[in-house]
């Protein structure tokens, strides 16, 4: 393809075109044949025609204040050089990665469409705003209808692009265009009429399945507007995070999340498990059965607190579930496998939700860039008030003063002070750990004597009400080591010396999560091992335990936010104003809300409708948070990453929360023995065996016999796990080297950025040096020609530059295709600044030299041909470069094309030597430039038949150099030519 | 979603109702003018509210037709993919529309920020430093790549580059 293209740029006949329309109608002509080559012509020729909009035309629209003085921008002014270039080609740069990738989706299917995406969109947006111009009018009327034939095409480009993909794809493409609303709505009538078209020749199953998808996606578009409807508290959401921003939006997003579990759990648990009972129990005949409310027990109103009583014999606790098969619906199995089901369930969204986090926010996250980061991307779009924007304004100047002065000072640390700070770290985590050890022990022996003095007052019916309130002890005493040791570890957080702000969360995260840990550790050790010893009826006592627990630990948390942020309010407006007004604290907030939803966890076996409790808890908690929070706090101080800390969150809740009142709830069902008098389980050795007895019921069934060799076969045999386990670890070891195997990539890749970009700085100094060199010449060479100036010549030497400028950036345009098409080829969706820098140089390079060249013809009409040799020769090395950059991989073939640079420069340099002839060096350095390609392409078409090349960077980069000393050294030998 | 673009289209209306008409059934040619846009309570207090409007506005004014405006909240909404965000908040970020976010422009941002607040030094420094952490090809300012690339690093910006209506 190239070497097509490039015959054609060099056809001589071409560049004597005077007239575009010419031009224009053999495009129209080729239409379909290859986009590329007609609609450029046009645009670049049309240029030539308008001498004066030029400059004006492609940089219009958006623009207008950054195109002033475009057309002769001076050689010397390199300043705003690095800054034009770039937009001005712009376009072409788009253009080129539309049809690279519009030839490829006819051969190969689309790699990856968002990789891609962005190179396009890019392009599009910026042909979107050069395409009303509001420069010159009386020559716009050309220009403009060549823009708008060009956008046609690219349209036509993009929409059947766009058809290739698949509906979804297509709807997620559409959307990702950065269009108007009006431009998006075109396009996607356009592309229905297409496939309206297209579908018509299709069989009536297509239509069919065209129809079906309509139809599913219409579906999933009202799920998704009734889901937006049902939306909970969006109007208190968007006034928090207008107030408070997006970090303490995140606690009421996670209570939220919390909020609907226990939905969801109470609605399966009620299902399928309290309202047959129910219905059970009102059937008249056998209600005999049921553990009905003894006569003498009342209800006291205590019992709301301490959950005994009466409540023991309503369906709250497990006591009350019947065990017999009620009319065709055994309750056993219900139980079991509703709680299985909802906590599998759980720990299936758990997972899920916890790994998109962590790809989202922390395999891609990454801590380097913190004041890039603080500056760009901290800015809170959603914050509305403006207290919050004064304070936020002030937060972000006061971190930016500490960024600076840390990295100003940079301190080093003497050996001392490091011990000191070593000493107190340990001394923290020592006495916080004994803390929650202390803490551990004590309830253990609290709940040993409250076990002791409960016993002594055998027949829990008529309990007095002061045995009642001794239960409540314990869940006081939790909930209260919940309240107070949190403060406690803060304090010691103060006295600490981070280094940096994250550490001093995590620590505090540490030491609070092993608190909790520890304290529910302990109330589950005897919960599971000394209570079912002693209890007729265990299970509804662990269950009023946990109702106690879940109940105070909404008590305290009520308190908690009273005391906590009411009242240190208070103390800091009006008694201590140093204090301030105090900070929500996300973390502990959360800490709390993961405890209380892991008691809900741990009862959910002991009280079915305990969700229903959770519900209500969450709900008022969700409004007095809010209340507190719009009253007493103030916007924490620190923006942290608020996406971190909410993954982090959400792998606590699953990793020692979820995951350890799972393997109590298992462990329960699995080797404790349920009790004699009460529960579904009554009479089973364990509650599984419940899932035994209903697979020996089905053997008498016929047709039922796959369900038992399943379960006999797959459920109760070790091979089967064991087997799953090394399958999974297997998979896991693959993945991980897998990604061993990326981070290298990227690691290399982000390498490769930084030498491009190296080498684009270098080759930008070094044409600076350069040019520096040439003025003097130039203006000199003026004064000497100046008076042999010819107004005739000006349109056709006009015109013959511009060609050439045309020819240098087409060429550069058709570099950038080739390297976009090798990635896409690799697949590997590379950042594209890699493939943009170097065509971008050379697009430079070539603007560069064209403009230099502009200025020198109008002086000089015999001076064509030599600046065309010139120019010719720079084309040749870029050529070369092209070509290199497809074999570098190949060191042979490329260093020989170097030592043809060399050559060529060499001999360049010798014919700068007999300067007054002028012919005959001109003709000389053709025929090298000429010789060179035809090289070039030789080694071209060598490499085209071996596999694509990988590694384009530093070869080209060379190449380049090289290219650009040849062009340099032609220029410097056209103008000693003069 | 249709009742989205509903209530969009009813805060438009509220913002100037004697210019606006109820029925938009054949496209009438109204704009709103910067001011009226600008005194949204959702845009109120943005530092870059001028630069929001003036980028999603088709005139580059700040002006808005209803269309203009369902984009700018379509791509501050939560279900803008990432690179129309960025694409979006660089054009923003981006104050003398060069394509490139410069010092200039990283300074104005800064000022908008912090308004003004820190010394011309502090400014400099800053500055330097963001391009110093962000410039992947090290030609001293930020291209789009450049952003992108960051934002990527950055999983925060997704929310909070996010206006809820």
């Amino acid at each position: 393809m190239t070497s097509y293209r490039n015959g054609g740029f060099f056809n001589p006949a071409y560049h004597d075109t005077e007239t575009l329309e010419i031009d224009r109608r053999a495009s129209s002509k080729t239409h379909h044949t290859n986009p590329y080559d007609n609609q450029d012509p046009t645009w670049w020729g049309d240029r030539a025609s308008n001498d004066d909009a030029i400059g004006r035309v492609p940089q219009g629209g958006w623009q207008e204040e950054s195109w002033r003085g475009r057309e002769n921008i001076p050689m010397d002014a390199i300043s705003i050089r690095p800054r034009s270039p770039p937009r001005h080609h712009g376009p072409n740069h788009s253009i080129s990665g539309m049809d690279s990738e519009y030839n490829q989706s006819r051969s190969i299917p689309l790699p990856s469409s968002s990789g891609n995406m962005t190179m396009r969109w890019r392009g599009i947006a910026m042909r979107r705003m050069s395409m009303f111009p509001d420069a010159d009018h009386t020559q716009t009327a050309f220009t403009e209808d060549a823009i708008w034939n060009e956008m046609q095409n690219e349209q036509q480009n993009l929409l059947e692009e766009l058809a290739a993909l698949s509906t979804r794809d297509r709807i997620k493409a559409i959307r990702d265009l950065p269009m108007s609303f009006k431009e998006k709505k075109h396009i996607r009538k356009e592309l229905e009429l297409q496939s309206s078209r297209k579908s018509r020749q299709f069989t009536c199953l297509a239509d069919c399945s065209e129809k079906l998808s309509l139809f599913s996606r219409k579906c999933g578009y009202h799920v998704k507007s009734a889901k937006q409807t049902l939306e909970l508290w969006q109007g208190a959401m968007k006034s928090i995070g207008g107030k408070f921003g997006t970090s303490v939006l995140t606690y009421f997003v996670f209570l939220k999340w919390l909020l609907m579990f226990n939905i969801f759990s109470f609605l399966v648990n009620f299902g399928f498990v309290t309202i047959p009972l129910l219905v059970y129990k009102h059937t008249p005949n056998i209600s005999q059965n049921v553990n009905n409310v003894p006569q003498n027990v009342t209800f006291r109103g205590l019992e709301i607190l301490t959950g005994v009583g009466y409540f023991k014999y309503t369906v709250m606790y497990y006591g009350s579930y019947s065990n017999g098969a009620l009319v065709g619906y055994n309750m056993q199995l219900a139980y079991f496998f509703t709680i299985a089901v909802y906590m599998v369930l759980c720990g299936i969204s758990l997972i899920y939700s916890m790994s998109v986090n962590f790809k989202n926010n922390y395999v891609l996250a990454d801590s380097a860039s913190n004041s890039a980061w603080q500056l760009l991307c901290t800015w809170d779009f959603s914050v509305t008030n403006e207290k919050a924007v004064k304070q936020r304004r002030n937060n972000l100047c006061v971190q930016l003063k500490e960024s600076l002065s840390e990295t100003a000072q940079q301190e080093r640390l003497t050996v001392s002070e490091k011990l000191k700070h070593y000493g107190i770290h340990f001394g923290c985590w020592l006495l916080s750990t004994s803390l929650a050890f202390g803490c551990a022990a004590g309830i253990y022996f609290l709940c040993k004597y409250e076990h002791k003095v409960l016993l002594q007052t055998t027949n829990t019916a008529n309990w007095s009400l002061l045995d009642e309130a001794k239960t409540l002890l314990v869940p006081f005493v939790v909930s209260l080591i919940n309240l107070v040791i949190p403060l406690f570890y803060s304090l010691f957080n103060k006295f600490e010396h981070y280094s940096t702000h994250r550490k001093q969360i995590y620590a505090l995260l540490i030491r609070n999560v092993f608190l909790k840990m520890s304290i529910l550790s302990v109330l589950c050790y005897y919960w599971m091992n000394k209570v079912p010893a002693k209890d007729p009826c265990w299970e509804s006592t662990v269950g009023q335990s946990l109702y106690r627990l879940v109940l105070f630990d909404f008590l305290f948390l009520m308190l908690g936010s009273f005391f906590g942020e009411f009242l240190s309010n208070v103390i800091g407006t009006k008694l201590i104003p140093r204090m301030g007004v105090p900070e929500f604290d996300v973390a502990r907030n959360v800490l709390e809300l993961i405890y209380s939803q892991t008691l809900a966890w741990i009862g959910i076996y002991f009280s079915p409708l305990l969700p229903a409790m959770q519900i209500l808890k969450f709900l008022i908690l969700f409004y007095l948070k809010k209340v507190s929070l719009t009253h007493n706090c103030q916007p924490p101080r620190r923006s942290g990453r608020a996406a971190q800390m909410q993954t982090i969150f959400i792998f606590l809740l699953f990793f020692p929360f979820f995951v350890g009142a799972l393997s109590i709830v298992a462990y329960t069902a699995w080797s404790l023995t349920p009790s004699e008098g009460c529960g579904p389980f009554r009479g089973l050795n364990n509650s599984f065996t419940a899932v035994d007895v209903w697979i020996d019921d089905l053997k008498n069934v016929t047709g039922s016999q796959w369900v038992i060799e399943i379960y006999s076969n797959v459920i109760l045999s070790e091979i089967f796990y064991f087997l799953i386990t090394l399958i999974i670890l297997v998979i896991i070891y693959i993945l991980w080297q897998v990604t061993n195997g990326r981070k290298e990539l990227i690691r290399r890749l982000r390498q490769q950025i930084v030498n491009e970009g190296k080498d684009k700085s270098f080759l930008l100094e070094r044409l600076q040096d350069l040019q520096k060199s040439l003025p003097n010449k130039t203006t000199k060479q003026k004064k000497q020609k100046g008076s042999m100036k010819q107004h005739s010549d000006d349109h056709s030497s006009g015109d013959q530059s511009n060609s050439n400028a045309m020819v240098q950036a087409l060429l550069a345009r058709q570099q950038l295709e080739e390297e976009e098409k090798r990635y896409s080829i690799g697949g590997v969706p590379v950042p594209s600044e890699m493939s943009n820098s170097s065509p971008l140089m050379q697009a430079m390079l070539a603007r560069q030299l064209a403009d230099q060249e502009n200025e020198d013809q109008y002086p000089m009409r015999d001076e064509n041909p030599s600046s065309s040799s010139a120019l010719a020769q720079a084309m040749a090395a870029r050529n070369r470069v092209e070509d290199e950059e497809n074999n570098q991989y190949d060191v042979f073939n490329r260093s020989s094309a170097v030592t043809q640079a060399m050559q060529a420069r060499r001999r360049a340099e010798d014919t700068d030597d007999d300067m007054g002839d002028l012919p005959h060096p001109v003709s000389n350095v053709m025929m090298q430039v000429m010789q060179a390609r035809q090289q070039a392409q030789e080694d071209d078409r060598i490499q085209w038949m071996t596999a694509p090349p990988q590694n384009p960077g530093p070869s080209g980069s060379s190449a380049l150099i090289q290219a650009m000393l040849a062009r340099q050294e032609a220029q410097n030998e056209y103008d000693d030519g003069y | 979603t249709r009742k989205e673009i509903l209530r969009l289209f009813y805060r438009y209306r509220d913002l100037a109702p004697q210019l606006v008409p109820l029925d938009y059934t054949n496209h009438p040619d109204v704009k709103l003018p910067y001011e009226l846009i600008g005194s949204m309570p959702e845009l109120k207090d943005n530092p870059f509210r001028q630069r929001i409007a003036e980028v999603f506005s088709e005139d580059g004014e700040g002006n808005m037709t209803l269309d203009d405006f369902l984009d700018m909240f379509s791509v501050l909404s939560e279900m803008a993919p990432r690179d129309l965000k960025a694409y979006y908040a660089f054009k923003i970020y981006d104050f003398n529309n060069d394509d490139f976010i410069c010092k200039s422009d990283l300074e104005k941002t800064l000022n908008k920020l912090t308004r003004n607040e820190l010394t011309e030094d502090e400014v400099r420094m800053v500055c330097e430093k963001v391009i110093d952490e962000a410039d992947l090809d090290n030609d001293g300012r930020l291209s789009l790549e450049d952003f992108q690339h960051m934002i990527v690093r950055a999983p925060d910006f997704l929310s909070t580059f996010h206006i809820r209506i």
